[in-house]
């Protein structure tokens, strides 16, 4: 009997060994330790041995069950690992190949630039204020305090629908529309569309963009008109970047002034992006006229405030280098797709 | 503007560098955008007497010049042909460098050394569009009294730099080099020299023999008068010429030349007339109903009853503020003349020329505004200029018709006020002393309020604001604090809309498309390119740019199109497109503006179909919380027939999508096959539903059922889903059409649709009693609205 049992053993675990698949080990295991397995027949035997043989025989038995259950988990890891290996081995690739094809889109440069003037005035406490593009000619001219035989108004230069109506030649009208429609303290922005009779070129265009801003308040000064634009400057521009006003004048604001940067392409030393000077233009600004505060129903002795303007197109193109105005407006995909 | 800083230096010492000063300048507020050398590199050009001219021995084109260079003699040989023995000339000698950079040495003309050569204006550096022909291609001649061997850099003004000046539209009294000196002066805080005026004393009114002058229109506030006898008529003196020349005004005789001079001087245009060719003893400021004038430039000019005239009581003898009329121009045979120093008004100056297509020197500054205090002096300095000249001897009397004289503005400037508006801390005589620099009176009123007496030719000053610009222009505006606003906290931030415009450019973004920027004009003929009927309710301008921006765009389809157009046509193989922005409606109520509404277009071409359009457009609809849009057959004629669709949300248009008509594509020279979809940005926001709210995972187990329906191949699939879900109670969690199939085992004109329906309960595990009546349920509904059947 105890030989009998230990050439099972071998025999099973030559069996064993012989396994190459996972699937197959399943059958080694049902031959000898299934229900109608070898060892399983080979125990139910042991009622005929004698009782001194009985229990040497039993632990003989037990300990070859473990010995094969051993071994086929034994086996049955390593077929696993080798599986496994061979998958492995099967699926490499080659990952330098490029990848698949997902196409984003972008914004057009224009909205890219907008979006970032927004979050620094939006980070300010400023709202967005929007209005009609086609608008009264009071809001475009009156209100902001163009003299009544301003060429401003002649019909080379400002498009009109009806003798009162016109295409809004900037966004003061918004400025106006907010002052006249809420009660300061007020901190606007308001880009937007505006339009001019300039023919297209590289540099000019009938459709053009603007955001002007603008803050009233009890006790608003230059000196915070001069702040706040130049932390605008340092957040578009960097931190590096120092700001030069110089006066000018604007019939919407007295004092008025247009505001400089020192170049962000050569840090002011000079170089083609500012014709050498070291300063770009940037904006125009002041404090708002006493006559707009006054025909917009608010009390200019109560309330200061500051306006400014500036040119989205021109920005834009300073931003990204680019040369002619028309590519703008033009779309071409090999021109849209570079602003990702 | 162009500025002599020569000119300039005569009234107001400048010492520091041209470019220092244009900066000083420019923080002043007069912006300098140039600065210019008239010749930077002209070097030992000296002047010289032409003393003995004989032929070249060697070379009939050749002639040999002996010249007197006051300190010594040397021999020159030119070939020029305007010299003469007497002339006297500018001489390159030895070591000379020209405008153009060359360097002139001793040469050897055919066996003669020439010490040196002549100079023509372009050899100088002048600017040669102020000159004629014949003088530009000979030897530039001096007047006979230029001293010899002087540096021509002094002489001609070569040395000089021109400021190139942006003025703004307030500063008309700075057209002038006294405007520009008072600016320097106030800058630089240095005095200012005043200019010499005829100041004689005169006995007699003499004028009143000769003329008399009637202003009939209020658009001439002021006339004055002076007349002259002429002496000679020829060049003016070198100086004044070069004078005119660095500004940019052509010299033409002494007459016309002082004109200009006391223009550029002091900012008055002057016009000098022929006395005898007036054919009258008056001058009358007057519109008139004649249809013509011929002005000095020889062209006839069309004028109206709207055009204010100087006329001699019966016909024009020039426009007044603009032009002369050739009828009473100064000729060589002109004994008196007429010196017109008048102030005209400026809106009516502005609308005449406008009118006319005639702008001048004068009509530019009078556009601008001139101050009516200046006409008289400016006569006196004229008068004074023609007699130290010799140009003229005097008549005595002056006419000046001015009736009403303005008195000069007062404005109160307290110094509290100005310190909390700008943001510091000057002192009452600190604000005092910049303004009296600035040339203003000032009075202290108080221990806090300044009175301040505004000069005549400070239009632009009215309020404490203007006064206060500037103090802080003088004082500088980079002295003033950079401060952080106080004030009360403001939140800010967008709008519901404008984060809702921003989310659908992201996802559009996402997918794969690229904003554009289109402009907002369009034209009727381009939109018959649309195969539509034209809108009634177009924005068409009254003075466009050309037809083809006749109109305010109502739609934003032909605007895509062309971009798709443009791209194809550029070989760009496929593209993905999309804008948001406004269009334009006629208000068919009165008194309103037009209606402006926000579209969203969405477009492609290359590699898609109608299907991956409408996904992503469902995409949109499914981000913006719209849960089930009707997309239903039909839409605008631009779309293929058979491809279109109209967007609805519970009854409300959203817009159409579809294919582009196949005659668009030909009209629009598209890619064959392309797809659109126009939204109503408004509706889309309105449909929108965007507060998101958790809700508890499902804990109970979905069931599943496929099922195939055969139906005739017309019925959109849209409508069988709205009957199965009609008919699944609130158990139907989800539709998946995942099979649309003709072909073998299908009947002609038949289609079948695949379906996988998902079931779910939110309390208990369904069981097939619960499912097959509501399968049953919707079959049969099938069956009796389109005769459907189950596909076994
Ligand atoms: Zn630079």
């Amino acid at each position: 009997m105890e030989l009998e049992l230990k050439q099972l053993r071998d025999r099973c675990l030559a069996d064993l060994n012989a396994v190459e698949e996972l699937k197959t080990l399943d059958n080694v295991r049902i031959k000898y330790l299934g229900k109608k397995g070898e060892l399983t027949i080979a125990l139910k035997g042991m009622g005929k041995l004698s009782n001194e043989e009985r229990p040497i025989i039993g632990k003989l038995a037990n300990e070859i069950r473990e010995e094969i259950e051993n071994n086929i988990s034994a086996q049955k890891h390593a077929l696993e690992q080798k599986e496994i290996e061979a998958q492995i081995k099967e699926e490499s690739i080659d990952v330098s190949l490029p990848g698949k094809k997902h196409q984003a889109g972008n914004l057009h440069p224009l909205t890219t630039t907008v979006n970032e003037l927004k979050e620094i005035f939006l980070g300010m406490g400023f709202s967005i204020a929007e209005g009609p593009e086609i608008e009264w000619a009071k809001y475009n001219f009156d209100y902001l305090n163009v003299p009544q035989d301003h060429s401003a108004r002649d019909l080379q230069d400002t498009f009109y629908y009806e003798d009162d109506i016109v295409l809004r030649t900037q966004t003061s009208p918004v400025q106006v529309r907010v002052m006249q429609e809420q009660k300061p303290p007020l901190r606007i922005i308001s880009p937007g569309r505006v339009y001019r009779c300039d023919e297209i070129d590289a540099t000019h265009s009938p459709v053009f963009h603007q955001m002007e801003g603008l803050v009233i308040d009890k006790g608003i000064t230059m000196s915070d008109l001069k702040g706040t634009l130049d932390l605008f400057a340092k957040k578009l521009f960097g931190e590096q970047t120092k700001t030069k006003f110089r006066p000018h004048q604007f019939y919407f604001t007295e004092p008025s002034a247009e505001m400089d940067v020192t170049c962000f392409k050569c840090g002011g030393v000079g170089c083609k992006v500012c014709s050498n000077t070291g300063w770009i233009e940037i904006l125009g600004c002041g404090m708002v006229h006493p006559n707009v505060l006054r025909f917009c129903g608010i009390d200019p002795d109560e309330y200061s405030g500051f306006a400014f303007g500036m040119g989205l197109d021109r920005i834009t193109m300073i931003k990204y280098g680019i040369n002619d105005l028309r590519l703008l407006f033009e779309n071409d995909l090999r021109f849209l797709a570079q602003f990702k | 503007m162009l500025v002599s800083l020569n000119w300039l230096k005569e009234f107001v010492d400048i010492k520091m560098s041209p470019y220092d000063f244009g900066e000083a300048l420019t923080m002043s507020g007069t912006k300098v955008e140039t600065l210019t050398v008239v010749s930077e590199n002209v070097a030992n050009i000296l002047t010289g007497k032409i003393t003995k001219i004989e032929p070249h021995p060697n070379a009939d084109k050749l002639t040999v010049c002996t010249v007197d260079m006051g300190a010594d003699e040397r021999v020159i040989v030119t070939a020029a042909k305007n010299v003469f023995e007497g002339a006297i000339v500018s001489v390159a000698v030895d070591g000379a460098v020209l405008a153009n950079g060359t360097k002139i040495g001793t040469n050897d003309f055919r066996g003669l050394l020439s010490h040196g050569m002549f100079c023509s204006i372009e050899e100088l550096g002048m600017n040669t569009d102020l000159f004629s022909k014949e003088i530009m291609e000979g030897i530039l001649i001096l007047p006979e009294n230029t001293p010899l061997g002087m540096d021509a850099r002094e002489l001609l003004w070569l040395n000089d730099v021109i400021i190139d000046v942006e003025l703004t539209a307030n500063r008309s009294d700075c057209q002038s080099i006294i405007g520009i000196a008072r600016e320097a002066s106030a800058t630089l805080d240095l005095p200012m020299a005043g200019v010499t005026t005829y100041d004689t004393v005169e006995s007699t009114n003499q004028i009143a023999d000769y003329l008399s002058v009637r202003i009939e229109d209020p658009a001439c506030p002021r006339y004055v008068a002076k007349m002259l006898k002429v002496k000679k008529i020829e060049a003016s003196p070198l100086w004044m010429q070069i004078k005119l020349q660095n500004s940019g005004v052509r010299p033409i005789n002494n007459i016309v030349d002082v004109t200009n001079y006391v223009m550029l001087e002091l900012g008055q245009p002057l016009h000098a007339f022929d006395y005898d060719s007036l054919q009258s003893q008056e001058i009358v400021v007057k519109t008139t109903t004649n249809k013509k004038i011929v002005t000095l430039d020889d062209k006839e000019r069309d004028i109206d009853e709207t055009m204010l005239m100087i006329t001699n009581g019966k016909v024009p003898v020039a426009i007044a503020g603009v032009m002369g009329g050739e009828n009473s121009e100064i000729t060589e045979k002109t004994s008196l003349i007429v010196l017109e120093s008048a102030n005209f008004n400026k809106g009516s100056v502005r609308l005449t020329a406008k009118k006319l297509g005639l702008r001048t020197e004068a009509s530019s500054r009078f556009e601008k505004g001139v101050d009516p205090e200046l006409a008289g002096m400016a006569a006196l300095r004229a008068t004074q200029l023609l007699l130290e000249i010799g140009a003229c001897e005097v008549i005595e009397g002056l006419i000046d018709v001015y009736p009403s004289v303005a008195s000069l503005k007062k404005v109160n400037l307290d110094i509290n006020w100005f310190n909390t508006f700008v943001g510091i801390s000057l002192t009452i005589d600190e604000i005092a002393k910049m303004l009296t620099r600035l040339f203003f009176n000032v009075e202290k009123s108080s221990d806090y309020v300044l009175e301040v007496e505004v000069p005549s030719y400070r239009l632009d000053i009215d309020l404490k604001e203007d006064l206060a610009e500037e103090v802080v222009r003088i004082f500088g505006y980079d002295m003033i604090p950079g401060t952080i606003m106080g004030g009360e906290t403001m939140v800010g931030g967008k709008t519901p809309v404008q984060k809702f415009e921003d989310a659908l450019k992201n996802i559009l973004v996402g997918q794969g498309y690229y904003e554009t920027l289109t402009s907002s004009f369009t034209s009727e003929k381009r939109l018959h390119g649309l195969n539509s009927q034209l809108d009634e309710n177009l924005v068409p301008l009254i003075n466009p740019l050309g037809e083809e921006n006749s109109i305010m765009r109502h739609t934003l389809i032909g605007h895509q199109l062309e971009v798709i157009s443009l791209n194809y046509n550029r070989k760009n193989p496929f593209g993905r497109f999309f804008e948001l922005s406004n269009t334009y409606r006629k208000n068919t109520k009165s008194g309103e503006l037009p209606i402006e509404e926000q579209k969203l277009a969405i477009s492609s071409y290359g590699g898609e179909d109608y299907f991956e359009l409408k996904g992503v457009v469902e995409l949109l609809l499914e981000q913006s919380g719209i849960k089930y849009p009707d997309f239903i057959a039909g839409g605008s004629d631009f779309l293929h027939p058979g491809r279109k669709a109209e967007i609805f949300v519970d009854g409300i248009i959203l817009g159409e999508i579809g294919e582009i008509h196949p005659v668009v594509v030909k009209n629009y020279e598209l890619p064959k096959r392309c797809y659109i979809c126009q939204l109503s940005f408004k509706a889309l926001f309105d449909c929108s539903s965007l507060d998101n709210k958790f809700t508890d995972l499902p804990k109970f187990p979905a069931s599943n059922r496929d099922l195939a329906i055969l139906l005739k191949a017309d019925i959109p699939a849209a409508a069988v889903e709205t009957i199965i879900r009609k008919n699944s109670g609130d158990i139907l969690e989800s539709i998946d059409l995942f099979d649309v199939y003709t072909g073998a085992q299908i009947p002609d004109g038949y289609k079948s649709l695949a379906y996988a329906l998902n079931f779910r309960h939110h309390g208990r595990t369904l069981n097939d009693n619960d499912i097959n009546p509501v399968i049953e349920q919707i079959l049969g509904e099938l069956k009796r609205s389109f005769d459907a059947q189950l596909r076994e």
